[in-house]
């Protein structure tokens, strides 16, 4: 009965996931809702968004060390950030559904041996040095698509569009990501990015965004809700395609495929709606310059090289 | 004598074309309008849309200095200090007589206190006249975003009426408001962490900033900011800082993510020596 249930609720959540990606993939939603336009004919994404959820990001497995993923590997309960988040700063009743990666239809990303490897290497190892952190510890940035992974707090994005631009000011450290929309070609291989070189295109009334230019230094996830994924490495041949559609008035289905044949068996896919959120108020999240985080774990290292536990 | 005339009306001729330049500099800073050829937006308002630059020395001193050395002795002449002139009106900032003998104390502990040297946020104005470029974005709706390169960082101004900032911050919090053709930033909301420049000119948290971008011509803003602070300076003070468009074909910003760059110098201490981290460690300071 039990199983049944669960059953049932996964086709449900299965067939609301096909619809949803319906729905983005015609760029227009079911009741044939059409976006509002700026001046300059863009479909208009702007206003400040939030993208709270209590959907978990993959769907769990009972072999997941939640404790190492994390950061809290001795099970004292003293993580590195709120792994669980059933709570919404704006109030809202949050839907929870099966998970945020949508393909592989399992809700599992296909993350290569090695790769896990490290992550755990890393994730063992934050006391001997920073570049054993996420780039979020490091306050560098949660990366693209990472920065709009949802984590607990600071999760507000205001867009912005001018004239062949699309902006999206990301609150969690202060990013301001620039996104031309006139398919110009890439900027030269030599130049390598932490969030990648983004360059836009509207597909009917899809904001479709290519992303390539990565570095080899970032993580394609940096937040303890991610799981299993936070800290996995990203390659320079990491490739993202990501697709903002507006389907109601408050919403904008999110999508990002990602594709890093080093790092990943298969392209996977993850689908987040962001939310419309007018009296939300973005705060300057001056990460480095309070960070205590980094000197403090590497003090403690310190201390454990001198005196062992 | 035929010699003395033509000099005489050489120089009396690039007198008046620099009169005449600085005129047209001047004048649309007073609000009035901007000659009619500047590019405009849909909305008709002068479009500061693009990416932007200022050149000269204001990053290394708002007032007038000489060159000299860089501070490690082994960048020799690549990493050494231009000279420039004053960008303030009036050549001096005004400081209390307290703060004067601090900004000393601070150009002498540069590295030791400059927060750019820890890259952190750089504040206003310096954010404008650092040498990184800043893109300008002139929404359809009713703000403008000012990205920078350098620390990614950023401020989306809103247009409306002043209101007072919930919180000090890093980058403070900007109105913005069009008196005729140029736009007038109005920030407040400011802690007292930020400098002006490389030779610690600083302010305190009552830090009233009116910045002016005025077009002149498609591709040169008019920029001025006026600092109001009473509880550093004697009397509010402007400087004036022309920003050219970055007319590369590919002009674009890319990333200046500078954390990477001090984590050796603020952490390095803390973690184990492997001997492999530090490339300049023989590298030795000349001064402070």
């Amino acid at each position: 009965m039990r199983a049944r249930h669960r059953g049932a609720a996964v086709a449900i959540a299965l067939a609301l996931a096909a619809s949803a990606c319906q729905g983005a993939s015609t760029g227009a939603s079911a009741d044939g809702w059409t976006p509002p336009r700026t001046p300059d004919g863009q479909p208009d994404l702007q206003g400040v968004w939030t993208n709270y959820t209590a959907t978990p990001f993959e769907v769990p497995d009972e072999r997941d060390d939640l404790a190492l993923y994390s950061g809290d590997t001795d099970g004292t309960g003293r993580g590195t950030g709120p792994a669980a988040f059933l709570t919404d700063t704006t109030g809202r009743t949050l839907a929870k559904g099966r998970s945020l990666v949508v393909d592989p239809p399992n809700g599992r990303v296909p993350i290569l041996p090695w790769a896990e490897e490290q992550r755990t290497f890393k994730l063992l190892h934050i006391q001997d040095h920073w570049e054993h952190h996420t780039p979020w510890e490091r306050c560098i940035t949660r990366g693209v698509p990472g920065g709009i992974f949802p984590t607990g707090y600071g999760s507000g994005y205001q867009i912005l569009q001018g004239p062949g631009y699309v902006a999206i000011v990301y609150e969690m450290i202060h990013e301001a990501r620039i996104i031309p929309t006139d398919s110009r070609p890439h900027v030269g291989s030599g130049i390598r990015l932490w969030n990648g070189d983004s360059v836009g295109r509207w597909d009917g009334d899809t904001l479709v965004v290519d992303i390539a230019n990565y570095n080899d230094k970032g993580s394609i996830a940096t937040n303890a809700a991610t799981q299993r994924v936070r800290s996995i490495p990203q390659s320079q041949d990491l490739h993202v395609v990501e697709r903002f559609t507006r389907v109601d008035e408050n919403t904008i289905d999110y999508e990002a495929t990602i594709e890093d044949p080093k790092v990943f068996t298969a392209p996977w896919r993850v689908a987040i709606p962001l939310h419309r959120e007018p009296d939300y108020r973005i705060f300057e999240y001056a990460c480095h310059e309070g960070n205590l985080a980094i000197p403090n774990t590497l003090s403690a290292g310190r201390a454990l090289r001198v005196r062992p536990r | 004598m035929k010699t003395w005339l033509r000099s005489a009306v050489i120089a009396l001729a690039s007198a008046a074309v620099t009169v005449a330049a600085i005129e047209t500099m001047r004048a649309p800073a007073t609000g009035q309008t901007a000659p009619a050829a500047v590019p405009r937006t849909a909305g008709g308002r002068p479009d500061l849309n693009g990416i932007w630059q200022a050149m000269g020395t204001a990053h290394w001193n708002l007032q007038d200095h000489e060159a000299r050395p860089g501070p490690v002795l082994e960048l020799g002449a690549t990493f050494a200090i231009p000279a420039g002139q004053a960008v303030v009106e009036g050549r001096d900032i005004p400081y209390q007589g307290w703060a004067a003998a601090k900004q000393k104390e601070n150009y002498e502990n540069w590295l030791a206190r400059d927060p750019e040297v820890k890259c952190y946020l750089p504040g206003l104005p310096r954010a404008t006249y650092m040498p990184y470029p800043f893109q300008i974005l002139q929404t359809a709706g009713n703000d403008i975003l000012m990205a920078y390169e350098y620390a990614s960082a950023s401020r989306v101004i809103r247009m409306g009426p002043a209101e007072p900032p919930p919180v000090d911050s890093w980058m403070g919090q900007s109105t913005g408001r069009w008196e005729g053709d140029t736009l007038v930033v109005d920030s407040t909301g400011f802690n007292d962490q930020t400098w002006f420049d490389r030779a610690g000119n600083f302010h305190s948290e009552a830090l009233h900033l009116v910045e002016r971008f005025t077009l002149v011509h498609a591709d040169l803003v008019d920029y001025r900011a006026t600092i109001e602070d009473p509880k550093v300076f004697t009397r509010p003070w402007t400087i004036q800082v022309p920003l050219y468009r970055r007319r590369d074909a590919n002009a674009q910003l890319l990333e200046f993510k500078c954390v990477e760059f001090v984590e050796e110098l603020m952490y390095g201490h803390l973690v184990k020596r492997t001997g492999a981290e530090t490339p300049f460690g023989a590298a030795r300071l000349r001064w402070p």
